[in-house]
């Protein structure tokens, strides 16, 4: 929990205390950003804009925070969807604009926990091919030509190969929608 | 197909190796390809995500320090104030005095930059960045060499900095950047080209000549030159300075307003004139161990018969060029789909192609794109380029290039788009000699617009503070008159405020109208009560102002 006076503190720009709060903060917030984006590059821009844009909101708004992670985490959406709906045509949407942010608080972690079964549940429906070199490719991070050989295929192969599993694995996931 | 399965691949080892994949916010990949990438995403939630260092935290805070507004960051002492209020005041008069006694006006020094600079063919120089926090603590960005010549070629080497071992090259034919960590030369068409090298001589004049004001405000020396500092505020922007060599009439640093609490300065630490620049510096060539990624190859061609085998189709020509133009070279992308006819003007300062392709559906103007005609059909009329759909999409980049616009139509089977960095005016005269019928472009300035059932009245000091949240980067979707819209009728569906998905998807909402002023957009889906709203741009009249809805039409029953 941290202290209103902190806070305040943080808004008006005093670098020791927002070094205090980023310290006790961060990590939740970089990993909700990390968990839409999947890189590290990305997820600590991001994470570096949600801090500056929280602290010249609440700097200019006078309201009470009770969920301060669920205030930055919301943040950092609204952020995300700046940046990607400009050119995106479809998906969901969420008007951050019209959210309340005194009683914003995103409540992900169940909900990433319950997605996490899911995806788990559908790799297992892929063939044994198929999810072997997705769990390399993604899951272990080994490049096209390691797979390759790992697998005993052409390069060429493997791109393929994952391309068809990926598209299983979307069309198993709608199902679970 | 085959395309597609490597760019899975390549988004797979973007990730992989912890970096932004370039389409993260500029996606114009098809739904299919999103849904993979998305579903790539969601395989690899399963693993723990890469953690940055353990001095995060303090990185962090001290980034995010310096960016919050400058009253923010600086402690402000009452007893100081007095102070600095009086020193503030005698450098005003100061200013003012060696402006009044020293120089009456900038004009003149402009036109003889304008006129030094037409002298010069090419030139060489190291340019030293600086940046300057709010305590005025002072921290070098970048050293770079950088050769430019007067028709935009140039090679730069970054030779101090995080981005040190860079090298950016575009010698007219094609632009690329080899990045010695990871061992690989991107591959981008030469034009347009998004990227300007900081205190490139050309655009800093040009920037001189088109600002709001130009004050001569003192004498300094740099390099051991002496020189006329300059004054300039920018049409919409904040002033800044400028150092003139008083013997070359060129400029030598430029130091900006300090915003967010900062503040950098760019100096040419060393330059010198040439007639060209060095020939084996732009000639393009992979490094032994480096590998090529060319992501929308180009293949150049001589001549129509060519472009015919190539894509299975003979491309239309324009009867007439603009007086100024030339044309200088064919070229088919995208995959062997799309045409491009390159123009470049005698003086070599303007460029124009021209893209074709086979249609695939119909039309589908970008959602802020003026709506105009063109030999009767729908014309997509963006200035500048904002998203890249259609043909567009197919031949480069284009969007977010300030100076860049395009007409997009279709007829007889294909779809055409002339983009280029002049007027819309000489654009439009590609486009008619290639329909061979007028283009109309609205003008905003229709004496009737179209009435709504329905006013929905205005605040305009909200909208005013709306539009200078947007001018600060903040909810650019509201230049987007479908996504106010879009917002709009949601929240009339549900008043409460919208929890997930919204009840209309953008899709069902289609612009029938947009003069750039005014416009009216439809929308189709089963649960709207509205069926077409009303929008105007109410603060500013351009692409950067935002959209306000005016009124709408209910759904009649």
């Amino acid at each position: 929990m941290i202290e209103e006076e902190k806070l305040k503190k943080a808004h008006d720009g005093d670098l020791k205390t927002i070094e205090e709060i980023c310290t006790l903060t961060w990590e939740p917030v970089y990993r909700f950003i990390y968990y839409k984006v999947q890189n590290r590059e990305e997820a600590e821009d991001i994470t570096q804009e949600t801090y500056v844009k929280a602290f010249s909101y609440l700097q200019k708004h006078d309201v009470k925070i009770e969920k301060y992670i669920g205030f930055l985490k919301t943040t950092a959406l609204n952020i995300l969807r700046d940046r990607w709906r400009k050119k995106k045509r479809r998906g969901s949407n969420v008007n951050f604009e019209e959210i309340n942010p005194i009683e914003t608080a995103v409540d992900d972690a169940a909900q990433a926990s319950a997605e996490r079964t899911v995806i788990r549940e559908a790799l297992n429906k892929l063939n044994e091919e198929q999810r072997t070199v997705i769990e390399l490719r993604i899951l272990k991070g080994y490049s096209v030509n390691e797979t390759a050989k790992i697998l005993n295929k052409k390069e060429g192969s493997v791109r393929v190969l994952q391309y068809r599993a990926l598209q299983n694995l979307a069309e198993i996931l709608k199902t679970y929608d | 197909m085959e395309n597609d399965e490597k760019k899975l691949s390549d988004y797979i080892d973007r990730l992989n190796e912890e970096k932004k994949p370039e389409v993260h916010g500029n996606s114009t990949e098809s739904p299919q390809m999103e849904e993979l990438m998305k579903t790539v995403r969601k395989v690899r939630s399963l693993k723990e995500p890469a953690l940055p260092g353990a001095d995060y935290p303090v990185k962090l805070a001290e980034n995010v320090a310096k960016q919050l507004p400058k009253k923010l960051t600086v402690k402000k002492k009452k007893h100081t104030w007095i102070a600095a209020a009086a020193a503030v005041a005698a450098v005003i008069a100061l200013v003012f005095a060696v402006n009044f006694i020293l120089h009456p006006g900038g004009a003149d020094i402009v036109y003889a930059m304008e006129q030094a600079f037409q002298e010069v063919k090419a030139y060489h120089g190291i340019i030293e960045i600086i940046e300057k926090n709010a305590e005025g603590k002072e921290t070098t960005q970048a050293i770079r060499e950088v050769w430019a010549d007067k028709e935009g070629h140039y090679y730069i080497k970054e030779l101090e900095g995080s981005q040190a071992g860079v090298i950016t090259v575009n010698n007219g034919e094609k632009k690329w950047q080899q990045l010695p960590q990871e061992k690989k030369v991107y591959v981008f068409p030469a034009f347009p080209d998004p990227y300007r090298f900081t205190f490139e001589l050309g655009n800093e004049i040009d920037d001189v000549k088109n600002a709001a004001e130009v004050k001569a405000i003192g004498e300094d020396k740099v390099l051991n030159r002496s020189v006329t500092v300059l004054e300039v505020t920018p049409k919409g922007g904040l002033p800044y300075r400028i150092w003139v060599d008083r013997e070359t009439k060129l400029p030598l640093k430029r130091e900006s307003a300090m915003q967010n609490a900062i503040q950098y300065t760019v100096t040419y630490t060393s330059i010198e004139y040439r007639n060209a620049l060095p020939e084996e510096l732009t000639i393009y060539s992979v490094p032994d161990g480096f590998e090529e990624v060319d992501r929308n190859p180009e293949q150049w061609v001589n001549n129509i018969e060519e472009v015919e085998d190539l894509t299975g189709f003979a491309p239309k020509i324009p009867k007439e060029l603009p007086e100024s133009y030339k044309r200088d070279g064919i070229a088919v992308a995208n995959g062997m789909k799309t045409v491009k006819l390159n123009y470049t003007s005698r003086d070599k300062k303007h460029r124009v192609i021209i893209l074709q392709e086979k249609t695939e559906g119909e039309l589908n103007p970008a959602s802020a794109a003026v709506l105009g005609t063109l030999n009767g059909n729908v014309a997509e009329i963006q200035s500048p380029v904002q998203e890249d759909y259609g043909v567009l999409a197919g031949g480069g980049v284009y969007s977010g290039v300030s100076d860049i616009s395009s007409i997009r139509w279709q007829e007889g089977g294909f779809e055409f788009a002339v983009v280029g960095n002049d007027s819309l005016e000489h654009l439009a005269l590609f486009a008619e000699s290639l329909a061979g019928g007028p283009v109309v472009i609205p003008k905003g300035d229709e004496k009737t617009p179209d009435k709504p059932q329905i006013e929905v009245p205005v605040d305009l000091e909200i909208e005013e503070n709306d539009q200078k949240s947007v001018d600060a980067g903040h909810s650019p979707w509201k230049l987007d008159p479908v996504y106010v819209a879009q917002v709009f009728v949601s929240l009339k569906i549900s008043p409460e405020g919208i929890q997930g998905d919204y009840p209309v998807q953008y899709e069902d909402i289609k612009v029938v109208k947009n003069d750039g002023v005014n416009a009216v957009v439809e929308v189709s889906s089963d649960t709207t009560p509205i069926r077409r709203v009303y929008l105007k741009r109410l603060i500013r009249q351009d692409s950067t102002g935002i959209w306000t809805v005016v009124g709408y039409d209910p759904v009649s029953s």
